[in-house]
């Protein structure tokens, strides 16, 4: 077989197997947010395994090489083998990917595992052969076809390629699919997306099994083109290589990840072979091939973090946006009447509903909840119970302990002490995702949106039980779960207009004011469908019109069976919707009880002007 | 048993070696909340340049003062060039690893390349053993004991009743309630660099010294023992670092004469894992 033949083959093969593992990588680090710095380790597992199924037993070399397996599988079992492998190999590393743990911290623990695995792959000989690795790997088919035949070698590069076209329309389909943008919202703020129902753990895994699986896929299609399997070439630098790919490629865009496999790993390997080896001392070249993917790295991120090509703004607004007409008019002739005050049919409750009686079913409570943060009390003690159907406002100086509380009570800062029932039940050691999906739903103190969805996909991410919400519901396609979303989407942008956003539906949330955050996270809250909503400090940097008419909003949903509790340091707001109105001081419960019957008492009037 | 008690003796080696650096390592993670993983490669580049002195025909001992000089100098520039740009960009604690996994290649592999691919070793006398028994040390591994011993002391000192010691402390629990209380926290962030930075050089040469010879990728495992040792502790914590890397050194040791040396490192990696999964903040860390 000629040279040029056999250099032109071996570039399209490696081209396709550096194609399937950015892809993969990109899956899961620039979509879910996963830092796997780990992820060599995958494609050797399913190299490895690839290797081992393709083989006879170690015997019947003559016993030069040792592993175990050999089972002399056909072909392309071992390539599904090695798939399986890569997917299997994250579940070991659930563990490290759940809330509790800092990124960076799970990233240290993944790439500490990789640099062990080898160590302990090039030391074990039994098991892996030591750091002499497999050879004689056998190629596909090879006992069918030549594999030293020009034919063979085109047609293994072809299909690395169409392999690689595969995974592209593979990741593509989980991307833009409602669990891709349920990751995205993870990758974004997890905390915030574990807030509205999202298990952050299984969600992380299942990222880790897509991506191990086409990690594992790449290393099969390698072991059988190259017939070795060389456990120094997986080192833990051989990550940082993707990693390098898939960032200068474009963070989030599977096409950036195309274009990071053909400049990095593969452009980097060919441009070099062009380098004379004689200039300087020996090793010198490959030395500073390293330094250079380094650099690249630190000077992507510095000067374009995006990438070259950057994530793609989903547009997903199906309304024809009619030219924005001012705000105030936006809003007086909203679609949605509910936010227009005039027809609110509700009388304004201030002043003369009682303190939730005896006959009043109550939604949320809590019973002695103490929670400290190294020896200081932020709550101590505090016991407060929650109408259905009524706004309750929590009120109380800086430092009284009410978003600590309110934390609490949707489950994002376990209780130190203390209990909490939903609707009778114990939910005080829930995880918040699991208190999100049985309807107590809270929103965030501090701008919570999720910056890289635009402000439809923000609401879009709350909706519970959506069908194309899981990797199986996602894998299935539109065709699946498109009709429903369509009707998703209905819905929110209903919402949209009637807040006056409609035309900000495919803008980036990121790119909103302060006040329009505000909203778009209400929003957002409300499409969870919650029964029992958590608000912290909703009105800041609201303009007071607008707050007068989310308040009568409030009031209407609370009329129509919702419970509602509000943090707010805005009196007059209290004054105007809230009933009952719950002061907190010094982390305990200082009054309860209407907004004007507060204002007679002079411990809580006292406890406002010393805090 | 003699096996046993002489790998106690080179634990203690392990372990004063390992406490060098994963006291400069956690103060920087303290003070400005960056995981540098490029420590073990500023490391390595520190004890090429006592080589390079060391082979000019200056002894070993008097290379230390360039070598602490260059870690220290080396650190400070990779903090006020690299991460504190990255960090007023308000990047993320996970691009910051990434960044710092960059910097890592960068250095250890401009050192490689300078030096080239060789492992290379110092010209120094390891001096005559003396010990009890089975318990036998040489005269250096006395001398990196008490060096380590030392520095212990000297940073319980400076963390206790300096100024700069307090100041420290203050900008790493608060650093934004440190500049308000009037406390100059970047030269206080400068001042720690510059310092652990030192740390840093000389953990690289009597990490080379304890080592025999070395290569420019030759700490990247040694980066495992001082994340183990730190996590161990909790992040951040400088006692921490210091009980962390005593339990971290004697067990890896130990492990290596009972079981098999190729696996010692495997139990400061079954350690760092554990304490990630069951308590990141480390044993004296405030639990969350």
């Amino acid at each position: 077989m000629n040279g040029t033949v056999y250099y032109l083959t071996t570039v399209l093969v490696y081209g396709g197997v550096d194609a399937i593992a950015c892809l993969g990588l990109s899956q899961q680090f620039g979509i879910a947010g996963v830092t796997n710095f780990g992820f060599i380790i995958f494609q050797a597992a399913g190299a490895y395994v690839a290797g081992v199924l393709s083989l006879g037993p170690d015997t019947m070399y003559g016993g030069f090489q040792s592993y175990v397996g050999g089972l002399h599988l056909p072909f392309p079992l071992p390539w599904v083998g090695a798939t399986v492998a890569g997917a299997l190999l994250s579940l070991p590393f659930t563990f490290l990917v759940g809330r509790r743990l800092r990124g960076d911290f799970a990233a240290i623990g993944l790439l500490v595992t990789a640099v062990m695995l080898n160590l302990l792959v090039t030391n074990y000989v039994p098991l892996f052969n030591g750091a002499a690795g497999l050879s004689l790997v056998p190629s596909p088919l090879q006992g069918v076809l030549n594999p030293q035949s020009a034919t063979y070698q085109w047609g293994y590069g072809a299909v690395a390629v169409a392999l690689a076209v595969l995974a592209f329309l593979l990741v593509n389909r989980v991307t833009e699919s409602p669990y891709g943008r349920s990751l995205r919202a993870m990758r974004d703020n997890d905390i915030v997306a574990e807030s509205l129902g999202v298990n952050l753990r299984a969600r992380r895994t299942s990222a880790l099994v897509l991506g191990g699986a086409l990690a594992g896929l790449s290393g099969g299609v390698l072991v059988g083109f190259i017939n070795l399997w060389d456990p120094g070439a997986w080192g833990y630098a051989e990550s940082i290589v993707l990693f390098a790919a898939v960032i200068i490629g474009g963070l989030g865009n599977h096409k950036g990840a195309l274009l990071g496999a053909v400049l990095v790993p593969l452009g980097f390997e060919e441009a070099t072979r062009f380098i004379p080896s004689s200039i300087g001392p020996p090793g010198f070249i490959p030395a500073l091939q390293w330094v250079a993917i380094g650099a690249l790295i630190v000077v992507f991120l510095w000067s374009r973090p995006q990438g070259v090509l950057p994530e793609r703004r989903r547009r997903l607004a199906q309304r024809l946006l009619a030219p924005a007409p001012a705000k105030a008019e936006m809003l007086a002739t909203s679609a949605l009447p509910t936010l227009d005050g005039g027809t609110s049919p509700l009388p304004r409750r201030n002043g003369h509903a009682p303190v939730p009686g005896a006959n009043e079913e109550v939604a949320l409570q809590a019973v002695g909840l103490v929670r400290s943060f190294e020896g200081v009390r932020a709550v101590d003690g505090a016991s407060m119970a929650f109408a259905r159907g009524r706004l309750t406002g929590l009120i109380g100086p800086n430092g009284a302990g009410k978003s600590t509380a309110l934390a609490m009570l949707a489950g994002t800062l376990p209780v130190s002490g203390g209990k909490i029932f939903l609707f009778g039940e114990d939910i005080t050691s829930l995880p918040a995702y699991l208190r999100a999906r049985r309807g107590l739903v809270r929103t965030f103190q501090l701008a919570s949106e999720f910056k890289r969805l635009t402000v439809l996909e923000n609401l879009l991410s709350a909706v519970p039980g959506q069908r194309g919400d899981s990797l199986g519901g996602a894998l299935l396609g539109r065709r699946y779960w498109g009709a429903e979303e369509a009707a998703h989407i209905e819905r929110a942008e209903t919402l949209l207009a009637g807040f006056g956003m409609g035309q900000y539906a495919d803008s980036y949330a990121g790119d909103l004011s302060g006040g329009q955050r505000r909203l778009v996270e209400i929003m957002r809250a409300l499409m969870a469908e919650p029964s029992v909503l958590l608000l912290d400090e909703p009105m800041a940097g609201v303009h007071p019109d607008l707050a007068q008419k989310i308040g009568r909003f409030l009031l209407q949903l609370c009329a129509g069976g919702m419970t509602i509790v509000m943090v707010e340091h805005e009196l007059a707001m209290m004054d105007e919707f809230c009933d009952p109105v719950i002061v907190m001081a010094e982390g305990k419960v200082l009054a309860e009880g209407p907004m004007a019957a507060l204002r007679q008492r002079s411990d809580v009037v006292e406890a406002y002007l010393v805090g | 048993m003699s096996v046993f008690v002489a790998s106690i003796g080179y634990g203690l080696v392990a372990a004063a070696v390992l406490a060098i650096a994963s006291v400069g390592f956690t103060l920087q993670f303290a003070v400005t909340n960056v995981l540098n993983l490029a420590f073990a490669a500023v490391m390595i580049t520190s004890a090429y340049v006592a080589y390079v002195v060391n082979a000019s025909g200056v002894s070993v001992w008097l290379a230390l003062v360039p070598a602490v000089a260059a870690g220290a100098v080396l650190s400070v520039l990779l903090n006020q060039v690299v991460y504190t740009p990255f960090q007023r960009r308000r990047a993320s604690p996970i691009a910051l690893v990434i960044v710092s996994l960059g910097m890592t290649l960068i250095i250890e592999y401009a050192t490689q390349a300078a030096a080239g691919p060789n492992n290379v070793s110092y010209s120094m006398a390891q001096g005559p053993e003396a010990g009890v028994g089975a318990f036998q040390l040489t005269v250096v591994q006395y001398v990196i004991i008490g060096t380590s011993l030392a520095l212990m002391a000297g940073t319980h000192l400076l963390m206790t009743y300096t100024r700069l010691g307090k100041s420290m402390r203050a900008t790493a629990a608060n650093r934004d309630l440190a500049r308000a209380c009037g406390i100059r926290t970047a030269r206080v962030v400068t001042a720690t660099w510059c310092i652990s930075g030192a740390f840093c050089g000389l953990a690289g040469v009597v990490f080379a010294m304890n080592s025999g010879s070395f290569g420019a990728t030759s700490a990247d495992l040694f980066l495992v023992l001082i994340l183990a040792a730190v996590f161990l502790g909790g992040p951040g914590e400088a006692y921490g670092a210091m009980l962390g890397a005593a339990v971290i050194g004697i067990a890896t040791e130990v492990s290596a004469s009972v079981v098999q040396p190729d696996y010692k490192d495997v139990v400061a990696f079954v350690v760092l894992l554990a304490m990630l999964a069951r308590r990141p903040s480390g044993i004296l860390g405030a639990p969350t």
